[in-house]
């Protein structure tokens, strides 16, 4: 219950941090625009240079001018980025680019107004007002182009980390749950006393399916081995659930040896016995029916399951989730994996080419 | 000592029953559920009961709540093979708890200072695991034995006197909560259709408006209708409307 509580907290974390926008009000960021900055005044004056030797008042002044412009940026987006977040991406980034050239082309005037009116030289006397205000907001206009696209781009260098990490937790939890080690252990130390013919046949394959769960994520086998892992497991999942758990395979006009990525059907199997049979006090049939037209592999995986109001803890939907990122990765469009939970009974399709 | 078995796996309570025996002590029933487990308790009166956490159905906590609202109740002992949350309760509130597969002596430790277990702290690690965790059960006594409803077979709940009739799809049982407790509790499963009457919303048919003028809601896999009074209607029709 606790964890089926979780979800609706983190999803609204990521929805801010899927934002390219990059969080203003920090040190780090003001300390980037500051050093930029910086460099654009470098290069304006050097710029500039052709005809005289640049004076360290010229810099000074350019600097001066351009360290004040990115302080008031900061500023600006800083308050201006809880605004910003609740627009789309797309506006909120022409919102956050017309700013910077609006106060450019704003303080490029004023500083001008105030340079020829107290008659302070700063600015060479030739110059032309609009020129300057023009000069000015094209450079920032490219410069300011340039920065957001920079933290455009680490940020979502930083999501990708995030969505990487998160993905490879929830494939672990998927792959691996204490609750069938433990009990399978159970079992096979209550088998070793009376049976330990059954008990030898039970580590063998407990053995092979944690050779399968702990192998690399992108390992390949073929369906007949992925046929022979789903049954060890059910085989397991018998002795422990005794005659609740029945099982239904017609699977012969499968090719066995077709190539696919390993564990597509094993956890839809683990699936079927965890949210289904084990909740249902009489228990129930697991279907397995697979068909093959020539071109197209079909795995039909059918289980009773209680009423959605009685089942207890989260979904299977990681597992689900687990294995079509899977099947989009091998196939692309090809593959597909499709589930329906209506009346009582859970169904999930699985779909895959026989053509690589 | 005589000792209450309940898991759904068939070799965890052979194992479980083998330890017991070794231990010295008696397994007087090996039940497979947590209604039976309630029963069985209530009938056969044992000292302690070794109770699987996951079950089917009314599940070990659930029962273990039931169980320590006997009179004079015997101590729970819970069995877990894996509940990270589960374990941190008990630690919390000191009740006692095996992992599987069982230690002997494990076993033996805990059947030796098995203490009794009050309601209120079975409560409180049930109220660890979930803020809102309802009741999966209903407890009745009909002549003389223990009935467990599942809250999920519930028709219709109506006050009589001090009792409240509980109308399930398997016939009807009185037991003695408060209409409004059990409101407060199944708020999100039942709906208010009269001053006396809570009816399930899953089970809802529609309404029907009878020559008088009066309207009764229908319910599905029972005959009954149930008269709506004025001051529940408009809440009732934007309810039917939206399911």
């Amino acid at each position: 219950m606790a964890i089926a509580e979780r979800p609706a907290a983190r999803s609204a974390v990521t929805d801010s941090a899927h934002h390219w926008l990059p969080n203003f009000c920090s040190w780090p960021v003001l300390f980037a625009l500051v050093v930029i900055g910086e460099l654009v005044a470098l290069v304006v004056v050097l710029a500039a240079s052709d005809t005289r030797i640049p004076s360290w008042q010229t810099f000074g002044t350019a600097s001066l001018f351009v360290q004040w412009l990115a302080v008031v940026w900061t500023v600006s987006l800083c308050k201006a980025r809880p605004l910003l977040l609740r627009l789309a991406p797309w506006m909120a980034e022409f919102a956050a680019y017309s700013l910077m050239l609006a106060t450019t082309a704003a303080a490029s005037w004023v500083v001008f107004a105030i340079d020829r009116n107290l008659n302070l030289g700063f600015i060479d006397a030739t110059a032309d007002q609009w020129r300057f205000v023009l000069r000015n907001s094209v450079i920032c206009g490219l410069i300011g182009g340039a920065v957001l696209r920079y933290f455009y781009v680490q940020e979502q260098w930083r999501e990708r980390v995030h969505a990487e990490e998160r993905a490879r937790f929830d494939a672990l939890q998927a792959r691996i749950r204490p609750h069938f080690l433990f009990n399978s252990m159970n079992v096979i130390a209550s088998l070793i006393r009376a049976r330990p013919a059954q008990a030898e046949a039970a580590v063998e394959d407990l053995a092979d399916l944690f050779r399968a769960a702990l192998g690399r994520e992108d390992a390949r086998g073929t369906l007949g081995e992925e046929l022979d892992l789903a049954r060890g497991y059910l085989r397991i999942e018998q002795l422990r659930l005794g005659e609740r758990l029945r099982v239904d395979w017609q699977v012969d006009e499968l090719p066995r040896d077709l190539e696919l990525p390993s564990l597509l059907l094993q956890p839809l199997v683990e699936n079927a016995v965890y949210h289904g049979i084990q909740p249902l006090p009489e228990g129930g049939v697991v279907e397995v029916f697979g068909s093959s037209d020539g071109v197209i592999v079909e795995i039909r995986v059918r289980n009773p399951c209680p009423p959605p109001a009685a089942r207890r803890g989260t979904g299977n939907g990681v597992a689900l989730n687990n294995i079509r990122s899977r099947l989009a990765l091998h196939y692309g469009e090809r593959a597909a994996l499709l589930s329906d939970d209506q009346a009582g009974v859970f169904e999930c399709l699985l779909r895959v080419p026989l053509q690589r | 000592m005589r000792v209450l078995i309940a898991d759904d796996e068939p070799l965890a309570r052979e194992r479980l029953a083998a330890l017991v025996a070794d231990a010295g002590s008696e397994v007087v029933a090996s039940v497979e559920n947590g209604e039976q487990a309630v029963q069985e308790a209530d009938r056969l009166r044992p000292d302690v009961c070794l109770l699987d956490i996951r079950m089917p159905g009314l599940d070990g906590l659930d029962a273990a709540r039931l169980i320590s609202a006997l009179t004079d109740p015997p101590a729970v002992i819970f069995c877990t093979a894996y509940d990270e949350y589960a374990l941190k309760a008990f630690d919390a509130h000191a009740v006692d708890y095996v992992l599987k597969p069982v230690r002997r002596e494990r076993l033996e430790q805990a059947l030796s200072r098995a203490g009794r277990l009050g309601a209120n702290k079975v409560d409180k690690v049930a109220g660890t695991l979930g803020p809102h965790r309802q009741r999966s059960h209903i407890c009745a006594r009909v002549r003389g034995n223990l009935v467990l409803v599942p809250v999920q077979d519930i028709l219709y709940l109506q006050a009589e006197d001090k009792y409240v009739v509980v109308h399930h799809t398997k016939g009807q049982v009185l037991v003695e909560d408060a209409l409004k407790g059990l409101e407060d509790e199944f708020g999100d499963q039942f709906v208010r259709i009269h001053r006396n009457c809570l009816v399930a919303r899953e089970r809802m048919a529609g309404l029907t408006r009878g020559n008088d003028g009066r309207v009764f809601v229908r319910i599905d896999g029972s005959a009954d209708v149930l008269e709506v009074s004025r001051r529940n209607l408009p809440g009732l029709r934007k309810l039917v409307r939206s399911l």
